[in-house]
């Protein structure tokens, strides 16, 4: 079945990243969320940046315009049922995401792809509220979505191989690279990332070298185009903490992911990086 | 140090052939084929990582040859400079420094003082890198020092993730470059680097350390076996039968 319109569920950053970058390579987009206030101040943030795109001269207006015409919202779950892919982005609670994919199991034909942007959990378990598991995977975009060229395409215990199929091809025609990934905990970017940030703390809280140091030489001997503490800065270090803290749960307390203290007390401190005006660096705001 | 500086580099990786066409590049520096008889020695530079038992023997009788001037510069891949220091005569003139063979396109290497160390040497060993136009970063030693071991470290899990078939060795290599921005994919990264190295910091810090967050991926001990070490040795993670061209 040929996908001509895809759901987009949640209108936070990734929902709407997702939204924009599929309408822009001409889906019909139908954004969800679950009061009418929230889903229009979400499709105007996309209609500024597609207006700030043509300004740009990376779109014409006219392109611009046509591309906001290809996003409908609404705030009924089952108009899904008129979508032949379905992308979940709401917030990473696995209750929140159970709940959304028992209702679009009930709503949706069976021939409908379901698909998660969960970047912690086991997409098998999401998969299993379904009636038809074999039509769900994970579709995991990158922040910011419109921008990030990746996306890893999770298979579950009981996703079918045409699933896979449909989204690799899909991922292809919003001009993203695919890489295919087992449900595992963290996947691939998450999981082989985070000695990135680990390591260096590891280093810094066995006081072999500063978080000076550690950056330079990140950047300067490996080549790195970030070091690991104003990359932390730049994500949110309660993020970056909470991603390893699942990553760690998911291998049940692997040392290779264990996180350090001292980044747990940078979270509590409050000092969570750039957004809060001061992380492990100290920024204007 | 206003004449030019006898060194010489003792080692057989990758690593080694750097350090040598770095040398012989450099204005300031002579580099020798092998421990000199008569001529006086100011640096003696020692890159064997995977076989400790020889980088011992290296040392000791590199020790031989220089004299109480002669500063020694000893890779920390797979043990500390305070180990290496210690089976010396004279300890005070040994400074660790951590690179991989990727060293070229790097402007900045890190050295760090044994426990040992005395100021002077440390300071020469700043003045020789100097020569090869690499900056300096000084930190305190532990096996493979900042880049190396977390980079190792980056390695070992993408081994993991192979070995347990996560996913492919393109599409992690893949993912890792277009989802984080990474310079290289980790498992093409290391089979440039040279898997005898990756694995000598991971065994150094296993051993020393202690703890199973260091344990090497079995797939990456197996690769060694095979001789797969990376694209010198033909194949590694990928294999190389065209040049350049992994597959």
């Amino acid at each position: 079945m040929a996908i001509t319109t895809v759901g987009v569920v949640g209108s936070g950053t990734m929902g709407a990243g997702i939204a924009q970058i599929a309408a822009q390579h001409g889906f019909q987009v139908l954004l969800y969320d679950i009061q009418e206030e929230i889903v229009n101040r979400s499709k105007s943030n996309i209609d500024q940046q597609l207006n700030r795109l043509a300004d740009k001269g990376k779109l014409t207006s006219a392109e611009a315009a046509d591309i906001q015409l290809r996003i409908r919202t609404t705030v009924h779950l089952q108009d899904m049922r008129e979508c032949q892919l379905v992308i979940e982005a709401v917030p990473e609670r696995m209750d929140i995401k159970q709940s959304v994919f028992l209702q679009l199991g009930e709503y949706c034909s069976g021939d409908t792809i379901l698909a998660t942007n969960t970047s912690s959990f086991s997409v098998t378990s999401i998969a299993n509220v379904t009636p038809n598991p074999e039509r769900v995977a994970g579709l995991h975009f990158f922040n910011p979505a419109p921008i990030m060229p990746l996306v890893e395409v999770i298979r579950g215990i009981r996703t079918s191989k045409d699933t896979i199929e449909a989204l690799v091809a899909f991922s292809g025609h919003i001009q993203k690279t695919p890489v295919l990934c087992q449900d595992t905990p963290g996947f691939i970017v998450n999981r082989v990332a985070r000695p990135f940030y680990n390591e260096a703390l590891r280093i810094l809280g066995d006081r072999i070298a500063s978080v000076e140091q550690i950056d330079r030489i990140m950047k300067q001997a490996g080549l790195f185009r970030m070091g690991p503490f104003e990359l932390q800065d730049m994500i949110g270090i309660d993020i970056n903490y909470s991603t390893t803290e699942s990553v760690y749960a998911g291998f049940f307390g692997d040392s290779r992911f264990r996180p350090h203290y001292f980044q747990q007390r940078m979270v509590q401190s409050g000092r969570l990086g750039r957004k809060s005006g001061e992380g492990y660096f100290a920024y204007d705001r | 140090m206003t004449a030019k500086l006898n060194v010489v580099v003792i080692g057989d990786n990758a690593l080694a052939d750097v350090l040598r066409k770095l040398c012989s590049n450099a204005e300031g520096v002579n580099i020798l084929d092998k421990l000199p008889g008569q001529t006086s020695l100011h640096v003696i530079v020692e890159t064997t990582n995977d076989d400790l038992d020889r980088k011992r023997q290296n040392l000791i009788q590199a020790e031989a040859y220089g004299n109480s001037d002669t500063l020694i510069l000893t890779t920390v891949l797979g043990i500390t400079g305070t180990e290496a220091a210690s089976w010396l005569r004279n300890p005070s003139k040994v400074v660790g420094f951590s690179a991989f063979s990727t060293l070229e396109k790097a402007s900045l290497i890190e050295i760090a003082p044994a426990l040992q160390t005395s100021e002077t040497f440390l300071e020469q060993a700043r003045v020789f890198f100097r020569l090869l136009q690499k900056e300096t970063e000084t930190v305190q030693d532990e096996v493979g020092l900042v880049y190396a071991r977390i980079l190792s470290m980056i390695i070992n899990e993408a081994a993991f993730t192979l070995m347990e078939g996560t996913a492919a060795a393109r599409d992690i290599d893949i993912a890792m470059q277009k989802g984080t921005n990474y310079p290289q994919g980790p498992l093409a990264w290391a089979d440039e680097i040279g898997l005898d190295d990756v694995f000598a910091v991971l065994r150094g810090l296993h051993r020393e350390i202690g703890e199973d967050r260091y344990r090497p991926a079995p797939l990456l001990r197996k690769l060694l076996y095979a001789k797969r070490l990376g694209k010198k040795a033909g194949a590694g993670f990928y294999s190389y039968t065209v040049e350049g061209e992994g597959t």
